[in-house]
């Protein structure tokens, strides 16, 4: 009787050892392929230099206009940095479209994702609305739709019309880059960065240059010219992210 | 007439009623009106709602443990309060899970989670594991189910078959344990992983979940089956047993103590940004009392005292005192934890100080919340009725019954 116990035991131990090492190894690889950075032709990046921007917001508003953004959600949030000598100095945030997104990570469905070309993307049909997006991004970059945005978006007409469809209630949303404009311009021949029917919203409504758009993979670029020649830095860089979005410092501009 | 109808059981079961009333009108006002009528904010998206869905989940852990302990270690004879311990956990996973759709903002994709996989996330694995584990739960709740007295009369061969499930009550063990040291351990990850947050971004956040699940889930399963013996003669205890189980606890209290005291007060080696700050909220701060007084002295100290000193372990009053404070104290470790990672808000731009937000729960939050404990509270008293789960005389004969030769006890 005490034989046939022990092997019932063991034949049961064993299958559970066997199950956990295959499901183990099956996670560990799957694991890896989706979270491979993304590899496509190109990589969009942004360069915002901080001695041009003077904190006009016209970047918000034109990027809530041509993403149909309710007014109390901002995308794209221009935020107070050092002042230096006697002058205020600015940092407008957009989503860091991070080459190791925590976003991306830790989304139980795969509403985050990458593109190809580096965009982080949201799909808003598959999102939960869990908010864990939320809780792992280290830029606070993503906004929760606590309610439904109904009614007219007052940056409309006057900083752009809508490209996308407003977001319904229960999921967070965030800057994209303005994916819809890149695809429609690269479509036409045209070429992000340059060709203002290619180009973010925000980039192409600042008034003094502050922004740069355009591919990494491409050494002549403006924003690869950009990082090529000048001293910059990345948000949270110590987190290992990879955020896509760069900065161009206004200390180095000044003392130069 | 009025005398009759006014019963303790049935002033229970009103008052369980009027708060499940509350709730519902609240939980249909979420649904309606959405997550906005909540005091979360994008700062602090997951409050009340998320500690009481990982606090039913770990006061759930009493089933998974102690079935292991029966059924895989052949501690035989503690097989009734495994019993017992199963059908909390069977209540605590659906607590778990109506917190949980109240939380999401898109309710009616819950099931997106089980089409649409991400293998890299925790809170996928956790989901996948949760589900499955339910389902564990409800096949081992079988036997426990087929009590019902009316199924029994009415419907002799389902409750035949489904107290046959008992025969593959050691299977059921193997998978419950594996995937509940999945689940358990990866609640803690969860936040373990979120580098963006350093108050939690730590590899013993998975260990403490873990640790803390099973000592309060043991806990609660204790204290629930003395206390139905207290009020109910339906429940019939087997008080050696559970003395028992409590001095195993109060070791395990040991291991908690020293791994959470360790835990916390390592981070004063060196100031690191983040994580000093969630230290001093919940040291010196706001979460000062939860930590010190409801976490460590007396979720932890007291009863770590009291169920190893003989005199009060043995004592009813002093025991079940203790085991519901362990379990109150994993409560607080859930709250604080979740809440400070999120209070303490990490500058993104380069030189700036670390700032502080706040979180209240909002009446809706609150009303939906205690609606869901008292649906816990009135599927466990109604079990104890009508269904036997505490009765530790029921065991010897539906062992000798379905004869399981596995759980054989291999040490006597």
């Amino acid at each position: 009787m005490s034989d046939k116990n022990i092997n019932r035991r063991e034949f049961l131990k064993l299958t559970a050892v066997g199950v956990a090492v295959a499901a183990g190894t099956r996670a560990v690889t799957s694991t890896k392929a989706s979270s491979d950075a993304p590899k496509g032709k190109h990589q969009w990046a942004m360069v915002i230099d901080q001695s041009k921007c003077v904190g006009c917001g016209y970047c918000t508003l034109a990027c809530q206009a041509h993403n149909d953004v309710n007014p109390e959600i901002q995308w794209n949030k221009v935020l107070k940095d050092r002042v230096i000598g006697d002058k205020q100095v600015f940092l407008p945030r957009p989503c860091m479209h991070c080459e190791k997104a925590p976003c991306v990570e830790v989304c139980p469905v795969k509403a985050s994702y990458y593109r190809d070309d580096g965009i982080v993307m949201m799909d808003y049909d598959l999102c939960i609305g869990c908010r864990y997006c939320q809780v792992a991004c280290p830029y606070e970059a993503r906004s929760f739709n606590w309610e439904k945005f109904e009614g007219e978006n007052p940056a409309v007409p006057e900083w752009g019309y809508p490209e996308v469809e407003r977001r319904p209630r229960g999921v967070p949303e965030k800057c994209s880059f303005c994916y819809q404009t890149i695809d429609r311009g690269l479509s036409q021949g045209k070429k992000p960065g340059l060709d203002r029917e290619a180009t973010p919203a925000c980039v192409n409504a600042c008034p003094t240059g502050a922004r740069l758009f355009g591919d990494l993979n491409d050494p002549e670029s403006n924003v690869s010219n950009a990082l090529r020649n000048n001293p910059c830095y990345r948000l949270r860089e110590n987190l290992g992210t990879g955020p896509r979005v760069y900065y161009l410092p206004a200390v180095d501009k000044q003392e130069a | 007439m009025l005398k009759k109808l006014i019963t303790p059981w049935t002033a229970w079961l009103a008052l369980m009623g009027l708060i499940l009333l509350g709730g519902l009108v609240a939980g249909v006002l979420v649904f309606w009106k959405g997550l906005g009528i909540t005091n979360l904010t994008d700062l602090v998206p997951w409050g009340l709602w998320i500690t009481i869905d990982l606090s039913s989940i770990a006061l759930g852990a009493g089933a998974f443990s102690l079935c292991a302990g029966v059924y895989l270690f052949g501690l035989k004879r503690y097989q009734p309060i495994a019993r017992t311990a199963t059908f909390v956990g069977l209540i605590g996973y659906t607590m778990a899970t109506l917190a949980l759709i109240l939380d999401i903002g898109k309710p009616e994709r819950f099931w997106h989670s089980m089409v649409y996989w991400n293998t890299h996330s925790l809170l996928w694995e956790v989901t996948m594991c949760v589900i499955l584990y339910l389902t564990v739960l409800l096949l081992e709740a079988m036997p426990i189910l087929a009590n019902l007295e009316w199924l029994r009369k009415r419907l002799p061969r389902i409750a035949a078959k489904m107290e046959h499930v008992h025969h593959y009550a050691p299977i059921l063990a193997i998978v419950g344990l594996g995937l509940s040291s999945v689940h358990q351990s990866s609640l803690g990850a969860a936040y373990g992983v979120i580098k963006a947050r350093p108050f939690w971004f730590k590899p013993e956040m998975s260990v403490l979940f873990m640790l803390s699940a099973i000592v309060g889930g043991i806990s609660l399963t204790l204290f629930a089956s003395m206390l139905s013996s207290r009020l109910t003669n339906k429940a019939k205890i087997n008080d050696g047993l559970i003395e028992r189980v409590a001095h195993f606890v109060g070791y395990l209290l040991i291991g908690y103590f020293y791994f959470r005291a360790w835990d916390a007060l390592s981070i004063t080696y060196a100031y690191d940004p983040g994580r000093s700050e969630g230290l001093d909220l919940i040291t010196k701060g706001p979460l000062a009392f939860n930590f010190w007084i409801v976490e460590m002295l007396l979720g932890m100290i007291v009863p770590m005292i009291l169920l190893l000193y003989k005199p009060t372990r043995v004592n009813r009053f002093w025991r079940m005192l203790a085991l519901l404070l362990v379990a109150a104290g994993v409560v607080a470790f859930r709250w604080d934890t979740n809440i400070t990672g999120f209070l303490v808000l990490m500058p993104y731009v380069p030189g700036q100080a670390i700032a502080y937000t706040s979180y209240k729960p909002s009446l809706v939050e609150i009303m939906t919340g205690a609606a869901i404990i008292a649906y816990g509270l009135t599927a466990f008293s109604l079990g104890v009725k009508y269904l036997r789960v505490v009765d530790h005389t029921l065991v010897e004969a539906e062992h000798a019954e379905v004869n399981v030769e596995a759980t054989e006890p291999v040490v006597a």
